[in-house]
């Protein structure tokens, strides 16, 4: 027992940060541990950027024209279901549950983006 | 008098939109919940557009009701009896699983030792 101790304190580790690409960046306190879930909210540009990825891999869409502020039924030329359809894409994405009547509302990215933001539960 | 009409025959029309609107989005998760598979589901999401493309164009206001009530009524039918609800929203495992406890509530630390301060 007594052996041990003093093994483990000569041992020396090397501490890594791991940063993935894509994760949420990692602060360099590495041994630091959200154990909350009420800290960790998602930033804006994490929304944003997560919200045009969705809105582009849609197969009707034209990539190039998707920005932070399109209308998808007047820039985009989607059709009202093609609306409902993107609305459920994004649910899936932030694993949100949107009432009917605020998913019919949901018209533009701007607003997409402002909902999700401001939901407290937007994974 | 042609104007009170034509502006109750829109707002006619934009809430049959919007009742075709939510028709769908509960008829896509439903087949969401039916098909997990996400092959499966693309297909038969698909196979549901297409049911609703075909009445795309109906104009008779009472056509268009029926149609409605009918989708409904095929959509009730086909209900899951166990649809996946995401955990925090009413009806999933998480919701209420941890309430904020009321407010005015403290610990007490030392409970029953405070004489022996």
């Amino acid at each position: 027992m007594a052996l041990r101790a003093a093994v483990l304190r000569h041992i020396r580790l090397p501490v890594q940060t791991l940063t993935a690409t894509g994760s949420r960046p990692q602060p360099q306190w590495s041994f630091l541990r959200l154990f909350s879930s009420h800290d960790d909210h998602l930033t804006k540009e994490e929304v944003i950027d997560r919200v045009l990825d969705v809105v582009k891999s849609f197969p009707k869409v034209d990539p190039s024209k998707v920005t932070p502020d399109v209308h998808f039924q007047k820039d985009l030329g989607l059709d009202s279901l093609d609306n409902v359809e993107i609305v459920m894409a994004l649910e899936e994405e932030f694993k949100l549950e949107i009432p009917d009547k605020e998913a019919d509302k949901i018209d533009s990215c701007n607003l997409a983006i402002e909902y999700i933001y401001n939901h407290p539960m937007a994974g | 008098m042609s104007g009170a009409t034509a502006a109750a025959y829109l707002a006619r029309r934009a809430a049959q939109k919007e009742r075709v609107r939510i028709l769908y989005r509960r008829a896509l998760k439903d087949t969401l919940n039916w098909a997990v598979h996400r092959h499966l589901f693309y297909q038969d999401a698909s196979d549901l557009r297409e049911k609703f493309e075909a009445h795309k164009h109906a104009e008779d206001l009472d056509t268009i009701d029926k149609m409605i009530a009918a989708g409904e009524a095929t959509y009730n039918k086909w209900r899951h009896p166990d649809p996946y609800i995401v955990p925090w929203a009413p009806g999933g495992s998480k919701f209420t699983r941890n309430p904020v406890p009321p407010s005015g509530i403290e610990i007490v630390y030392d409970y029953g030792r405070e004489d022996n301060e």
